[in-house]
């Protein structure tokens, strides 16, 4: 086998290892992908409660969390805590949580947030619009737009209290600048 | 047996009728259309199957939008830009030669053409010759076992 052959596989093999040493290290649960850093898609959705509709563009300089979720799925069922901890340590401040239904009955996805304390405006996506322009691949995905409307953050799967406080205070660090 | 004949001909002519009109270019149909780009697009749930696959209601939802997108007259790239943007280039089951996973195409060939370098080497190595000795090879042979069988070597045990 010529030398440089070999040379050439070694190297190659090497750059193999170090892209799967890179991908193992990488968080699962924030793949930049997609839509990251880049502007928050528009939406205008009708509210669940039924009191009309709810813009993004209401919430245009302030902070954005979005939370994507459905009444089947338990994960969901399984952050919504450390969500209701979050949204009432800030609620009163530049912060605002939005609720987006995924793929659910419009009347079970009341009963949830009515039993599981959800008390941040929520919308409907009955066509999965909103959800596509994000590029959500199920539930529970959270997203966190900063004050200029770019989507600076997302996360994949059940979201903890420490990663969302860190999340939100860092765009509020960025605004305050 | 004329009739036959004429039977024959008759299903021949309408054999090739069929395969002239779908051989024929035609107007692409807005069903066509959207056939074509959901089969080109990743279920984003069930991941390995095709939008136009997949029984999944998110897949459902995606046909419906490129329905939608294809009645108000976007292009076939414009639609698939629009998933591609939200999803990357994972959302496409092809993924496009021009960007960095384009790799995905270039490796197999990569590897082809290293194979080929490799057993072209291995033919092109000298092959050890079969060739009958020249007459002083030959002589400097029996020169050397003579030699050898003069030093009278110990035999091992048990050797006559």
């Amino acid at each position: 086998m010529p030398q440089w052959l070999r040379v050439s596989i070694v190297i190659g093999i090497a750059a193999l290892v170090v892209v799967l040493m890179l991908s193992f290290r990488r968080d699962p649960h924030d793949i930049r992908t997609g839509t990251v850093n880049k502007p928050a898609a528009a939406f205008t959705a009708d509210r669940l409660d039924g009191t009309g509709t709810l813009s993004l563009s209401d919430y245009a300089g302030k902070v954005v969390v979005l939370n994507f979720f459905a009444s089947w799925c338990p994960p969901c069922k399984e952050e919504n805590p450390a969500l209701v901890r979050v949204w009432e340590r800030y609620r009163t401040s530049d912060v605002v949580f939005i609720g987006i239904v995924y793929q659910d009955a419009t009347d079970k996805a009341r009963a949830y947030v009515t039993a599981n304390g959800v008390t941040w405006p929520t919308i409907r996506d009955d066509d999965g619009r909103v959800a596509f322009a994000y590029g959500v691949f199920g539930p529970p995905e959270t997203y966190f737009i900063g004050p200029d409307g770019i989507i600076a953050g997302r996360h994949i799967g059940p979201i903890d209290e420490a990663t969302l406080v860190a999340s939100i205070d860092k765009l509020r660090a960025q605004a305050s600048r | 047996m004329t009739r036959e004949r004429a039977l024959i001909l008759v299903a021949l002519l309408a054999i090739l009728g069929a395969l002239a009109w779908t051989a024929w270019p035609h107007e692409t149909t807005a069903a066509e259309r959207v056939d074509r780009i959901t089969s080109e697009l990743r279920c984003v749930t069930c991941q390995g199957l095709s939008v136009k696959d997949s029984p999944a209601a998110s897949a459902r939802q995606m046909r419906d939008l490129v329905v939608q997108r294809v009645a108000e007259g976007r292009t076939d790239e414009e639609i698939r830009g629009e998933f591609r943007a939200s999803y990357g280039d994972w959302v496409l089951l092809s993924p496009p030669a021009s960007s960095w996973t384009g790799l995905i195409w270039l490796v197999p060939l990569v590897a082809l053409a290293a194979g080929l370098a490799v057993v072209i080497g291995r033919m092109r190595a000298p092959v050890p010759s079969t060739a009958a000795p020249s007459p002083r090879e030959l002589a400097a042979l029996r020169e050397r076992v003579a030699r050898e069988e003069a030093l009278d070597l110990p035999q091992p045990d048990g050797a006559e």
